[in-house]
């Protein structure tokens, strides 16, 4: 078979899995939320009204519905992009994808430039000082980063840069007149202040995602450490590297443009990875800063068992992943012809 | 070096600057603005849709209602009526103030307070208090000024139900009569509007230029901003990024506030009460009188003070009646009866006096993740209170709330932890709720005395004899126990020097008042 008749089979077979992986999904997180005891209004009324007012509420909103039936009903509306309103504060599952989900993208997408630049950095001198103590320097770093609670990172940070140093605020996206002022049309702050010009508020954005995105992508960072590191020093073995010593080419040279960019592959495949992961919500950064994230949400409808809202986002989260993990196959399918059916 | 590396460097050192420069000094509002921070999210800003606090919060705000509570008291005046009075015993008729207004400019009548109560009763919202209304036969409106309320019994706190923020009054040319209006499109007549509402991240309430009421607001801006946890809303008021921190810090969080620079801790009287609830069914005991006197001798040997000093830092005070201090027909009936210390000599005569075998086994339920983390330690110090006397053996079980809140009053814990926040700040919202007969507790307490004074007290409307009526209802309910007082929460903020008026807003009612609340 041709190799393009290969990789056109390869792309077929991973879109077709990719619906019942979603469909699985779909259904775990449909069951879950039923299996959990109480609903919303259990949550919020309880200890307020009789058990008897609560059973009758609840019967009126549906929620002693058949299950069988419930669930007809759910994947019916998640395939008609219905994704409901929430049982709780009456949002549309729409509305906290985009204005929570643009509040995780930008997190997410600064968190992943610190975890490249300092995972890469590190990673590369590591790999290219092997059995130095940069290389002990810099493994180390990786594990601490690494295996430090998220959480306690962040609060060390605020406590540093927020509290004593008065250098960094130390929660929300931006300030909170700032976030009244601000026209959002993105959703995305930093190119919101942007479109509409408000240079106070860009830099008001600016030094509010500082601590949360250095907080996560320091974690993130850890595992790219000693991927690139491990990697790096592999592809250092190589012929080619020889090769290109024996031909005069600089030591940077030989590290940064033949060895790395080989070593790069399953890091991008990881780091996509993360970054998919990522999207779901870095829920202990966005409670420790008080980021309107989707993760937190997400926290905070699971305990008021707000099943509409927490269905709509892991099914946009699965699907986002699902995408997302495609998309790296894909990406991986495409340059390296060992990945094929 | 060469020339790109140096500018490159520059450039690093320029943006390091720019950010440090950025990010110092407080981003809070100006003069105009007051900015609060807290950790309650509201459900909805429709009064129809609303019977939690934090929505609440905003409502009063924003709405007027035909009666309300002023500040520092405790008794309903009116607010958009000019006057109301009963009728007749099932009768109550509201005469609305002239000239009223919603923000839009359309007038109020007594049209819209006719069509704001028989929508809440439509749309029964399974988050709102339609059930308060339970009493009410209907509502007429015979003229533009004229609300006439016929109720079902004779109802003396009904001029209390209609200070309730669910009860608040809307635009009928604007909120659908079937379903509830979306929170950042609402419209009332009271001093602010809602500017802007993002969930999850804060409301913005600016002063309404319409408002044709009594003391309109002393800011321009309020900004209610939300937090998930109390320890960032800590760090936000110590560096000025919110003026208040209100709703909910924690005691070591206030502990540690009260030293910090800029700040001051304000408290003010709160009806926020805990307490422990006996199921008369399930608890320890193999006939009434030996139950009762287990209940007796638990309300003999908790210590409140050390509760309150120990768990929580002296934030709340210690209850000796299901009716907090601070309303009227208050009484301290559990310490008149048992006295306000300990007393386990006591403790152990009622119970041998019953021929009851100690240790007595306990096993008291209570909830981590709904009365806060304290919670937890705050039973702790039950236990060993109780242990530590020799008379009881304790064993602490608990549960996730939604789990808790159904299991409690389905007959599964025999003893365990409550909270109440009042609907209004009357005493029958304390006594009516947990001594009925019918009570949502299910507790299988049942004393026709009991009954039948809690039916008179809610038809009286003669202060002395509603506070004689009272005062039996906790004698009774000191003697019986079924539920035990334990403190009672007081409204504690760390509000940033230059911010006045945050001590004002404290009383009994539980409104938060923005429009009193100014900054240099």
């Amino acid at each position: 078979m041709s190799r393009k008749g290969s990789l056109r089979t390869y792309v077929l077979t991973r879109l077709v899995l990719a619906i019942p992986t979603v469909l699985i999904l779909l259904t775990m997180v449909f069951l879950l939320m039923r299996v959990a005891p109480g609903n919303p209004i259990q949550v919020a009324l309880g200890g307020h009204l009789s058990q008897q007012e609560i059973d009758r509420r609840s019967a009126e909103a549906g929620y002693d519905k058949p299950i069988p039936a419930q669930y007809v009903e759910y994947l019916g509306d998640v395939f008609t992009g219905n994704l409901g309103t929430t049982l709780t504060d009456h949002r549309t599952v729409t509305s906290i994808i985009v204005e929570n989900g643009s509040a995780t993208l930008e997190l997410t997408i600064a968190a992943m430039l610190v975890a490249l630049v300092v995972g890469l950095t590190v990673g590369i001198l590591a790999g290219r000082f092997r059995d130095t103590p940069i290389d002990l320097g810099g493994r180390l770093f990786g594990i601490v980063v690494y295996a430090a609670p998220v959480f306690f990172v962040g609060y060390l940070l605020q406590l540093l840069f927020g509290s004593t140093l008065h250098w960094l605020p130390t929660s929300g996206r931006v300030g909170p007149v700032t976030e009244f002022e601000l026209d959002t049309t993105t959703h995305l702050y930093l190119i919101d202040s942007l479109i509409s010009g408000n240079f106070n508020a860009f830099w008001d954005a600016v030094t509010h995602l500082i601590l949360p995105a250095v907080t996560l992508g320091l974690l993130v960072s850890g595992v790219l450490i000693r991927l690139v590191r491990v990697n790096l020093m592999q592809t250092m073995r190589g012929d080619y590297v020889e090769a290109a010593r024996a031909r005069g080419v600089s030591e940077r040279r030989v590290v940064l443009e033949h060895a790395f960019r080989n070593a790069l592959i399953p890091v991008v495949t990881v780091a996509g990875l993360q970054f998919a992961i990522l999207l779901g919500g870095a829920i202990l950064t966005e409670q420790t800063f008080n980021w309107p994230g989707i993760g937190s949400e997400l926290v905070r409808y699971l305990n008021e068992r707000d099943y509409i809202a927490v269905q709509g986002i892991i099914t946009v989260f699965a699907l986002a992943v699902v995408l997302v993990s495609l998309l790296i196959d894909l990406i991986n399918a495409f340059i390296d012809p060992r990945v094929r059916y | 070096m060469n020339l790109v590396r140096r500018l490159g460097i520059a450039a690093v050192l320029a943006t390091v600057l720019a950010v440090v420069a950025a990010g110092c000094g407080s981003s809070g509002g100006g003069g105009g603005t007051i900015i609060r921070g807290t950790t309650d999210q509201p459900v909805s800003y429709d009064p129809a849709g609303a019977y939690d606090l934090p929505s609440y919060d905003v409502i009063y705000n924003v709405y007027q209602n035909l009666m309300t509570i002023p500040p520092g008291e405790n008794k309903p005046v009116p607010e958009a009526a000019e006057k109301c009075d009963f009728t007749n015993p099932t009768t109550y008729e509201c005469t609305l103030q002239d000239g009223l207004k919603f923000s839009d400019g359309d007038p109020l009548t007594s049209k819209d307070v006719k069509f704001s109560f028989d929508r809440n009763v439509e749309i029964a919202d399974p988050n709102g208090a339609s059930s308060l209304l339970a009493n009410m036969k209907s509502v007429d409106a015979p003229d533009d000024k004229t609300v006439v309320f016929h109720l079902k019994q004779p109802d003396a706190t009904w001029p209390f139900v209609l200070t309730v923020a669910s009860f608040a009054i809307v635009d009928s040319s604007d909120f659908p009569k079937d379903k509830l209006q979306p929170s950042d499109e609402v419209i009332g007549s009271g001093r602010y509007t809602v500017a802007s509402y993002k969930p999850g991240q804060q409301t913005v309430l600016e002063k309404n230029d319409a408002y044709t009421g009594d003391d309109p607001a002393e800011n321009d801006t309020a900004i209610v901003q939300y937090y998930d946890k109390s320890s960032t809303l800590k760090l936000d008021v110590e560096n000025g990024e919110v003026d208040i921190a209100y709703r909910s810090l924690s005691p070591t969080d206030i502990d540690s506030l009260r030293d910090a620079d800029g700040v001051s801790i304000v408290e003010g009287n709160g009806t926020e009460i805990r307490y422990l609830v006996f199921n008369l069914k399930l608890q320890e005991g193999t006939s009434d009188a030996q139950k009762l006197a287990v209940r007796q001798a638990v309300a003999q040997t908790v210590d409140r003070e050390a509760i309150a000093k120990n768990v929580y830092d002296d934030t709340v005070d210690p209850l000796y009646s299901m009716v907090p201090q601070g309303l009227e027909f208050a009484t301290k009936a559990f310490a008149e009866k048992y006295g306000e210390s300990p007393d386990e000599a006591a403790a152990k005569k009622t119970l041998a006096d019953a021929g009851v075998k100690t240790p007595v086994p306990l096993e008291i339920w209570w909830t981590p993740s709904h009365y806060g983390p304290s919670s937890g330690d705050e039973y702790a110090e039950i236990k060993n209170q109780l242990d530590d006397s020799g008379l009881f053996t304790v064993s602490l079980k608990s549960t996730e709330w939604t789990q808790y809140s159904e299991a409690a009053f389905t007959n599964k814990y025999p003893q365990y932890e409550l909270g109440w926040f009042p609907d209004y700040p009357d005493a029958n919202d304390y006594t009516a709720p947990f001594y009925a007969k019918d009570s949502f507790l299910n507790i299988s307490y049942d004393n026709p005395e009991m009954n039948k004074l809690l039916e008179q007290e809610a038809a009286e409307t003669d202060e002395a004899k509603r506070a004689q009526l009272f005062k039996k209802i906790q004698d009774i309910g000191a003697e019986e126990v079924p539920t035990l007082p334990i403190w009672q929460g007081k409204q504690v903020a760390a509000v940033r020097d230059g911010v006045s008026g945050v001590e004002d807003t404290f009383d009994p009612s539980f409104i938060f008042r923005y429009w009193l609340i100014t900054k240099d």
